[in-house]
């Protein structure tokens, strides 16, 4: 497994070369294992697509790049087995986003087939991030692939479902966002005021990374 | 003894409590936070022998009006902005007062701490506000900054005296170079464009914020132009495609897709965001033996 030092502190392990099933089941496999058995002077991983980030409190580990590669072959070794399958859960949408004519017209498809198709996968959330909870959604039909707008939004509300390229995602908070808005689900996916309490990862995040989603159509106003 | 101690008449262009941020909780999204010069900050909470942890108020630029409740021993440090109080030493405030930042002279945020830091509503852990991540709010006029009920300030004899040596105060306007860390995308940086970056004088620009930097100077092109998203880290130097590299501030983004040339050291991190739009930065390789 490929690791390179970045900045005091921390380490960069490369787990996968590119997405697929592969790299999301390697990658839940090392999320379980630096949970349930942090390395010694660990502070805070950070997995995303292919890579996951490792930070060491530096009074303990003064130099993370001596303990590499024995962390390496720890991860290399974590295999899928004994984690828990990924969890499916489920988003309802609405699908009326702004967007949705544009993402139909540069696909040559119909509104109604952007719909049935972007419901139709069962997609994995190989990282959270750009916003507390933001998951990236990966496996989005390729037929469904949209540019980002050239211009970013200054502000898309919560709830936003959207296509960016070939991720599929939903705005956890308002923000300046560039992806096309497909849809909006009344899901508060991440819940500031229960981040307020001591409350688990769990009632605060409604996904978290190496869940799986399936996207379900309501009717507006439903 | 809990007390009011500020009323907020004005908050100039943007105020915020910060600590020094959350950590463990990136792999949900959530940014670090905390102060954007957290040298400056700790200096504050430092004079009043507070915890290091202490909420700290941050103020961006100048126009921010405050007005005492309550007797309290306070620190300014930071950027200057003719405080009308004494700053970078210990200060009594009296009932009644007035504390306010008429005019930005150099540097770019400004820090008030209170004896005992400010009680402040804590999300994931911490009372950093992170707006752009809807983890509480920018304070505005008419809120109450309240002293925690535990603060409890033991007066020392030489106290009134008290304040930062000189030599701890840093020219906002003439950084030293800062020193840069390797990314993770180093090599996708020709040899030639790493030398330039280092020997080339960049620029601030006024598209800076408390999630990153924007700098303007020669075209970087690095190859490959976007890489799979990967976490990325406060400090980093990431070129999207434009060529102008953007530094990671505290509520930047946790993963990203663009290549990082290195990363801005953390200690000098909280100097270049002191630079305000304009300065001139350069940045020096460590030696990382």
């Amino acid at each position: 497994m490929n690791w390179i030092p970045y900045g005091p502190g921390a380490l960069l392990f490369q787990f996968a070369e590119e997405l697929g099933d592969a790299a999301f089941d390697k990658g839940r496999a090392i999320a379980s294992e630096l949970e349930n058995h942090p390395p010694p002077g660990i502070t805070e991983f950070v997995p995303a697509f292919t890579t996951v980030l490792l930070e060491f409190d530096l009074s303990q580990v003064p130099d993370p790049a001596r303990i590499a590669p024995a962390v390496a072959a720890r991860l290399e070794a974590v295999t899928s087995e004994n984690v828990p399958p990924a969890p499916i859960k489920e988003i309802p949408v609405v699908y009326d986003g702004p967007d949705l004519a544009r993402v139909a017209e540069h696909n040559s498809l119909s509104t109604a087939e952007v719909c049935e198709m972007h419901s139709a996968t069962v997609y994995k959330v190989y990282m959270l991030g750009f916003s507390p909870g933001f998951p990236y959604l990966g496996d989005l039909d390729p037929r469904l692939h949209t540019p980002r707008l050239a211009s970013p939004r200054t502000r898309v509300a919560a709830g936003s479902v959207a296509i960016g390229g070939e991720h599929t995602g939903i705005y956890s908070v308002e923000s300046p966002g560039g992806w096309n808005i497909i849809g909006r689900t009344p899901l508060r996916i991440f819940d500031p005021d229960r981040a307020k309490a001591r409350a688990r990862p769990e009632v605060i995040f409604y996904l978290r990374h190496g869940d799986r989603v399936r996207f379900v159509v309501v009717k507006r106003n439903a | 003894m809990d007390a009011k101690v500020f009323k907020v008449l004005s908050r100039g262009i943007s105020a915020s409590l910060q600590d020094r941020g959350r950590a463990g909780w990136r792999r949900f999204g959530v940014p670090v936070g905390g102060p954007m010069d957290d040298h400056a900050a700790d200096w504050a909470n430092r004079l009043l022998d507070n915890p290091p942890e202490a909420p700290v108020l941050e103020l961006l630029l100048q126009g921010a009006k405050l007005a005492v409740l309550h007797d309290a021993w306070i620190a300014v440090t930071g950027a200057d902005a003719q405080a009308s109080v004494p700053t970078w030493r210990i200060v009594r405030t009296r009932a009644g007062d007035h504390v306010h930042f008429p005019r930005e002279i150099s540097g770019v945020w400004i820090y008030v701490a209170v004896e005992g830091g400010f009680a402040a509503q804590r999300f994931l852990g911490s009372a950093s506000t992170c707006e752009r991540g809807g983890l509480g709010r920018l304070l505005a006029p008419g809120d109450i900054l309240w002293r925690t009920p535990e603060a409890a300030f033991r007066l020392v004899p030489t106290v009134a005296s008290r304040s930062v040596a000189w030599s701890e105060r840093r020219d906002y306007n003439a950084p030293p170079p800062f020193r840069v860390w390797p990314g993770p995308q180093w090599n996708s940086f020709s040899a030639h464009e790493r030398e330039s970056f280092f020997a080339h004088e960049w620029t601030v620009t006024s598209r800076s914020d408390r999630a990153g930097y924007r700098l303007t100077g020669i075209a970087l092109k690095p190859q490959p132009a976007q890489i799979i998203s990967e976490p990325v880290r406060v400090g980093s130097i990431q070129v999207p495609p434009g060529g102008q590299p953007i530094v990671i501030m505290r509520d930047g983004p946790t993963v990203g897709g663009y290549p990082k040339l290195g990363m801005v050291d953390p200690a000098d991190l909280s100097w270049l965001a002191q630079c305000r739009p304009g300065t001139s930065v350069r940045f020096q390789l460590v030696n990382s033996s």
